[in-house]
């Protein structure tokens, strides 16, 4: 009798530990397909009102595609880069720039970084702290690109 | 002199027939990819509600993508394969699913090639303007009649090709045609034909799964039924059912200056009419 309430007791622990467990998860913001929407409208507008022709690339977290608009008149050749920008912001937690950057002043070893594209123009967003998803344009000047890409990211707020 | 009018006529020759040396081709504008999208996402929606949609044109290039919330990852390079498959083979990708199915295996062996079904191309005039693909929706079927929709609604409204026009319909033409029950604008592909509707006599029970109508009744009075079910249904043609009578729903009479609203999928039914009954109405789709 001693030893069921024991195990009852044991049991309970366990119980109570694994739910314990269960609420320990950290959660993730995750941005959703309407969010990218805006990014994307955002951005859009922002490169017609410059007169540019842009693709605009929106990932998620992993650095995976959620959407793509290659505005009319765009190279075909941006599509590739707009979301290896975007995916580099994303995977990398910080603008393309910064490789583009480093590479200039004389680091040419990032080059070898794997899933980077080492070119202005991808921005993270980042809501509390934590990098949610990127947007990537490319088609236009290196500035102009990241000019672009920073009114989609501020869209969101 | 023979030998010059001969170089002045091989010279114009070889000017004028400039132009035929190329040839035009309609090309999708991202108005046109978007608005593909638009119609997949809303055939996506009758069925679990995932998918990602990818448009590329006719170079197999992406125009633009978009993933439904919770699809998994990996369906975007999936849904841009098919997409790209089905515009530089010029056929839906599914051909090529079956194909390696029925043991042409070495096919698989094709540079950039995703042979698996969901990706069709999209076809104005004969040409092949581009393709749709898609991944992650309920099941490989549903990913092609998901791309199937998307491209219809390119087809039938070639947005790349030419913009909606202003209409516009002086009364004489009006009244002829509410003389007879006419369609008075057939919506020329856009999303809004019009119905000069005129009725002497009940109907059959109507369902539209695809056009919501929008009636304002202009002379007569008659009882209408919405709602309840179809007895005897038939589908007539697609999209559209037709039955005998309509068991149950709400009957209401209406008369000149009513307007009464039938969403998309509701039986509705003319009654008993005090004819003629002449009604205007907006088919929204």
């Amino acid at each position: 009798m001693k030893s069921l309430a024991s195990s009852i007791a044991l049991v309970s622990i366990l119980w109570t530990s694994g739910a314990y467990a269960a609420d320990s998860f950290p959660t993730k913001r995750v941005l959703s397909l309407e969010a990218a929407t805006r990014v994307a409208a955002a951005a859009q507008a922002e490169a017609t009102r410059r007169g540019s022709t842009v693709v605009i690339a929106v990932v998620d977290d992993g650095g995976h595609l959620i959407l793509l608009h290659r505005l009319d008149d765009t190279q075909v050749a941006s599509v590739e880069v707009g979301i290896g920008k975007a995916r580099t912001a994303a995977i990398f937690r910080r603008p393309s720039k910064e490789f583009e950057d480093q590479i200039r002043s004389g680091r040419v070893a990032a080059l070898a970084l794997p899933g980077a594209t080492p070119l202005q123009g991808g921005i993270p967003r980042v809501v509390d702290a934590q990098v949610i998803g990127a947007i990537g344009v490319s088609g236009n000047t290196p500035q102009e690109d990241e000019d672009i890409a920073k009114v989609g990211a501020a869209a969101l707020r | 002199m023979t030998s010059m009018l001969f170089m002045l006529t091989s010279a114009v020759m070889s000017a004028s027939p400039l132009g035929a040396q190329y040839a035009e081709h309609k090309t999708l504008t991202l108005d046109g990819a978007k608005r593909a999208i638009a119609a997949a996402v809303a055939e996506a929606k009758r069925s679990g509600g995932t998918g990602v949609i990818a448009v590329v044109d006719d170079g197999g290039n992406l125009m633009a993508v978009e993933r439904l919330d919770d699809t998994f990852a990996a369906g975007a390079n999936i849904s841009i394969g098919k997409a790209r498959t089905a515009a530089l083979f010029k056929k839906p990708s599914k051909a090529f699913e079956d194909i390696i199915g029925k043991g042409r295996t070495a096919m698989v062996a094709l540079a950039d090639f995703t042979p698996l079904q969901g990706g069709v191309p999209i076809v104005v005039d004969g040409q092949i303007i581009g393709a749709i693909g898609v991944s992650g929706a309920a099941s490989a079927q549903r990913d092609e009649e998901v791309a199937i929709a998307g491209a219809h609604a390119v087809e039938t409204s070639p947005v790349g090709a030419s913009a909606p026009r202003v209409e516009y319909f002086p009364s004489e033409r009006v009244r002829d045609s509410f003389a007879k029950g006419a369609v008075l604008f057939d919506g020329g592909g856009t999303n809004y034909p019009v119905h000069t509707s005129r009725r002497e006599s009940a109907g059959q029970a109507e369902v539209h799964l695809r056009d919501t109508d929008v009636i304002y009744m202009l002379d007569g009075a008659t009882t209408f039924v919405t709602g309840g079910s179809v007895v005897g249904g038939k589908t007539i043609a697609p999209d559209e059912i037709r039955g005998a009578a309509i068991d149950g729903g709400d009957t209401r009479r209406l008369a000149k200056g009513d307007v009464m609203i039938v969403p998309n999928g509701t039986p509705h039914w003319f009654k008993d009419v005090d004819g003629p009954v002449l009604y205007y109405v907006v088919k929204v789709r």
